[in-house]
């Protein structure tokens, strides 16, 4: 089967991302395809090129950053979410005269108009939240 | 940009208007998907029903206003809106002064909604 | 019939929300702090005994919340548990 995920769970706070994340990798694990995780409001934290988390817990942007590397799975953040996240790729951070970038290059910036797409194609849609 | 045929959406939604950002999140979601003509309905829950309470006014606290933007769904060809009826009661909410024409469902009702939608994206 | 997932405590309208939605023959993944909903001889968890939807635990939010010995019948899955859940339920539906 073909796989979308969404992602509203920050990184920052409770286990929900992670679940998200290998949940992700458990799709793959059965034989089946993600055709895009979208990321929705505080979910655009998983992007995240500068948070720093404890180093004696389970890495938060390794996980995402493995799915699109090992598996092309497509990364995407929400433009308009990401923005009040403070979530910049080179275009944004010049756009808005930001000094850098912030977010992981793994992860692309689009708008809502792709996880409709993904919706409108795949046989399931899981949402995280909280 | 979709496939042929695709699917049917429900957003249902069941925050308040101003308390978090998912309200306004569940209508651009809506939004979007009737901006690529993917069939999309919505379900207010809980105190998502407090979304349809008219006479919102934002001008003081400088937000949009999420009422003046669920008057504009149909605008879209958003018409399938759903409440439930038993929220909407709860807080005696008048649906016919409602920012948009909605529908009230019961608990079977509901759950007869859900069963005939391929995706639901829970606000 | 509707995989519902729940990141969210017994005492929250995202609980009371997803209770009035959860159909007999639905099934239940209490994921987050939606653990402690399945605590046997709790208000909560008789009301969603008497749903007739499937209640399932995920494993690593259990252990942590120290509740696998509390829970009585309902079942615990782990990740792949999770991921079988989603292919024999054709739609998902998340409360937090």
């Amino acid at each position: 089967m073909i796989y979308s995920l969404l992602v509203m769970s920050s990184p920052a706070s409770g286990q929900c991302a992670l679940t998200a994340a290998r949940f992700a990798r458990g799709v793959l694990e059965r034989g089946h395809s993600i055709r895009r995780i979208f990321f929705l409001d505080a979910g655009t934290g998983n992007g995240s090129a500068t948070a720093i988390f404890p180093q004696d817990e389970t890495d938060r942007l390794q996980p995402w950053v493995d799915l699109a590397e090992q598996h092309s799975v497509e990364l995407i953040l929400c433009i308009a979410s990401a923005l009040k996240y403070g979530m910049l790729d080179g275009t944004e951070a010049r756009r808005h005269e930001k000094s850098a970038a912030t977010i992981h290059p793994a992860f692309t910036i689009s708008g809502l108009g792709q996880l409709v797409d993904a919706a409108a194609s795949v046989d399931r849609l899981v949402t995280f939240g909280g | 940009m979709s496939a042929p045929g695709g699917k049917r959406l429900l957003v249902v939604v069941r925050h308040s208007p101003y308390s978090s950002s998912l309200a306004r999140a569940s209508l651009d979601v809506a939004l979007a998907a009737a901006a690529f003509d993917q069939p999309v309905s919505l379900l207010f829950v809980g105190d998502g029903v407090l979304q349809l309470q008219s006479g919102q006014d934002c001008d003081a606290l400088g937000v949009k206003n999420l009422g003046r933007l669920l008057a504009s769904l149909p605008l879209y060809d958003i018409e399938q809106v759903f409440v439930d009826a038993e929220a909407a009661q709860h807080y005696r909410l008048d649906l016919a002064a409602a920012p948009l024409p909605t529908r009230a469902l019961d608990r079977d009702a509901m759950a007869e909604l859900i069963r005939t939608h391929d995706h639901l994206l829970g606000f | 019939m509707t995989l519902h997932t729940l990141n969210a405590s017994p005492a929250s309208a995202a609980f009371a929300d997803c209770l009035r939605l959860l159909a007999a023959g639905d099934a239940l993944l209490l994921l987050g702090d939606g653990v402690y909903a399945a605590l046997e001889g709790t208000e909560p968890r008789r009301a969603l005994d008497a749903s007739g939807a499937l209640l399932y635990l995920l494993q690593p939010d259990a252990a942590a919340a120290g509740v696998l010995g509390r829970i009585g019948s309902a079942a615990v899955v782990d990740m792949d548990g999770f991921v079988e859940l989603s292919e024999r339920f054709v739609r998902q539906l998340a409360w937090y």
